[in-house]
């Protein structure tokens, strides 16, 4: 069976396109991946190092 | 698309564009302290280049690292950041016919900065902050130093989000439709990375400054590294944003390129976005606080994204230059459309010298040096400005004069000064910065360390010899180094002719050359008039796997040949480091 195209409705732009388009999405997800997976996870092994002793 | 404005404006006769005069005058005044940063930035270069140079040996170990900070502070801060504020105020507004938002709140931005670059240079220029561009502690620079920084970084951070401002001022008052154009979804990207870069800048330099002034006992020097890195590296990522962004500009205004895919190019700007500031991690590979699982992860398995998304843009910018070509009737051979190109305009061979180096020189390098392993045989040694020089001076600066080439027309309605030296002039740039990038590199690859002042280590307790290669690579380096800042200067003396002596454009003669304004502007680049029909046969099954860019299949083909070469050299140079067996 054909599809009849909708007339006079505006065709909302894909779900990629919309998400693409939303830039303050990006920029959150932008300082989230980067606070977590270089400065979050980089202070704990930086915290978590165990204190050298000396012989 | 909105070309009727209530705001102060004029139409640009070239574009037909809406220019907003309130941000014109941001654009321009962003623009001239660019190239003042620059014009700094550069004298200082050549002072260090005839340092380095070991046969010449000019400045004294003082000195040297003095105006090695101010370099750095100069090209890589300065210079680069006022230049893409103004590029943020151009593609928020003049490409999308729009107002700015709260221009008063941008001008008090400029004067931050402002006062923040006074601040760092007096502090610089007086010895006041020997502590070179990274400020490592315990090094303790005078608290001007970190306050200017600050002060800096917030202007820069208010501009960064009057362009966010700008761009729903935008959408609300329908200057645009569906997506922003290819070009502002690139400052868009430079936007993003921007406000990663500042608020780390932030997170370190605040207690720093803290610090300095003896409110806080001391800095963890291993914190500041990754704190402080996620500035100094991702602050060169805002610049690939928006160097990609001004390579589709110029491809568009100089040959017609187009876009080859849109969803190609704006996702692989995401890929930018999600993953290319963790590349900071680059800078602390061989530091004893992280294991390699956050080395590996930041520096490989998700930075390869960001490295994808380049060669990505490194393939559909020139494909996009390509079949541009060819649908205007350049459509003889392999390269036909090259060698028709119009090599005369600063423009258009700027953005291709940009490419071509960014590309085969930053990139690779890059891309080898940043491996975990590799690092070891590359880290602290010329290889690392080797590549950076690749990147942000022959790729970033590169392109940013060639826009400059188009931005003196329309932006300060001036014709180009000096109009026989523009067109010589990234021939020169690039050349020179092709060779001491390679001197560089190669003297790196035999051990020569990075900013030091003396090599011969003629002081010292102990003997250092390099091999004699050294000696001929590192004066490759300084001739390089020479022609590059004989480039840098020309184009200074272009921009600063043509803006404060330069030859208004009253009339906008369409349809032939005039000296002083690029060919892209008064004979825009059309389409043949068989266009469909050209479009057609190009994208013809029949051509198989060349496509319709098959010139630039092979340009891909060669680049990644020498990817492969140089990066297996690589492996086989470390193995005699360690040898097994």
């Amino acid at each position: 069976m054909a599809d009849s195209p909708s007339r006079g409705v505006p065709e909302s732009p894909p779900f990629m396109q919309r998400m693409f388009d939303n830039v303050f999405l990006l920029l959150v997800l932008g300082i989230v991946i980067m606070l977590v997976v270089y400065t979050g996870w980089g202070m704990w092994e930086i915290l978590t190092m165990p204190v050298g002793t000396l012989p | 698309m909105s070309t009727v404005a209530t705001f102060p404006h004029r139409i640009c006769p070239a574009t037909g564009r809406v220019i907003a005069t309130s941000a014109e005058s941001l654009i321009k005044v962003n623009a001239v302290v660019a190239v003042v940063a620059l014009l700094i930035g550069a004298i200082a270069a050549l002072l260090l280049v005839l340092t380095r140079w070991q046969a010449v040996h000019l400045l004294p170990a003082e000195w040297y690292y003095r105006i090695l900070g101010v370099h750095g502070m100069n090209m890589l801060i300065f210079f680069i950041i006022y230049f893409e504020m103004a590029v943020l105020w151009f593609a928020s507004t003049v490409l999308l016919n729009a107002r700015p938002a709260n221009p008063k709140l941008g001008w008090f931005s400029f004067g931050l900065m402002m006062a923040g670059t006074l601040m760092v240079e007096w502090a610089q220029w007086t010895g006041r902050a020997d502590v070179l561009f990274t400020s490592y502690p315990p090094l303790k620079a005078h608290p001007a130093l970190y306050l200017g920084v600050i002060l800096f970084a917030v202007g820069a951070l208010t501009v960064t989000g009057l362009f966010f401002a700008t761009l729903v001022i935008a959408k609300r008052e329908q200057r645009y439709e569906g997506s922003v154009p290819l070009v502002v979804y690139g400052a868009v990207t430079a936007a993003i990375i921007a406000v990663i870069t500042l608020l780390h800048g932030a997170m370190i330099y605040i207690p720093t400054f803290l610090w300095s002034i003896g409110l806080i006992k001391s800095i963890d020097p291993q914190i500041y590294r990754m704190i402080w890195w996620a500035l100094g590296h991702s602050s060169q990522q805002i610049n690939v944003a928006a160097m990609v962004a001004v390579w589709y500009m110029l491809s568009g205004l100089t040959i017609g390129g187009v876009v080859l895919n849109e969803k190609v190019s704006r996702s692989a700007f995401v890929l930018y976005v999600l993953f290319i500031s963790m590349a900071s991690a680059h800078h602390l590979l061989v530091d004893p606080g992280f294991g390699p699982a956050w080395k590996i992860v930041n520096t490989s398995y998700f930075m390869y994204l960001a490295v994808l998304a380049s060669m990505i843009h490194g393939f559909t910018v020139p494909a996009g230059m390509e079949l541009g070509m060819r649908l205007r009737g350049f459509t003889d051979g392999l390269f036909g459309w090259l060698r028709r190109a119009p090599w005369g305009d600063p423009g258009f061979s700027s953005l291709v010298f940009s490419v071509v180096v960014f590309g085969f020189v930053g990139g690779i390098t890059g891309v080898t040096i940043g491996t975990e392993q590799i690092n070891i045989i590359a880290h602290n040694t010329m290889r690392v400005p080797g590549h950076f020089h690749a990147t942000v001076v022959s790729g970033t600066a590169m392109a940013f004069m060639g826009a400059t080439y188009y931005l003196l027309p329309l932006i300060f309605r001036r014709k180009v000064a000096f109009w026989g030296l523009a067109k010589m002039q990234p021939y020169l740039f690039s050349i020179g910065m092709l060779l001491l990038s390679m001197g560089m590199t190669f003297a790196g690859s035999f051990g020569v360390p990075r900013r030091h002042w003396d090599i011969s280590f003629a002081q010292s307790p102990f003997e250092v010899t390099f091999n004699p290669a050294v000696d001929i690579v590192l004066a490759v380096m300084g001739i390089g180094g020479i022609l590059a800042v004989t480039g840098a200067l020309a184009f200074i003396a272009i921009a600063v002719k043509s803006v404060f002596f330069g030859e208004a454009i009253t009339t906008w003669p369409l349809g032939k050359e005039i000296a002083g304004i690029p060919q892209g502007l008064t004979m825009p680049p059309v389409h043949a008039a068989n266009v469909d029909e050209l479009n057609e046969q190009l994208h013809d099954e029949k051509r198989g796997i060349a496509g319709a860019t098959p010139g630039t299949l092979v340009l891909v083909g060669i680049f990644l040949l020498a990817f492969v070469v140089y990066y297996f050299t690589n492996w086989k140079l470390l193995s005699f480091l360690w040898k097994v067996g």
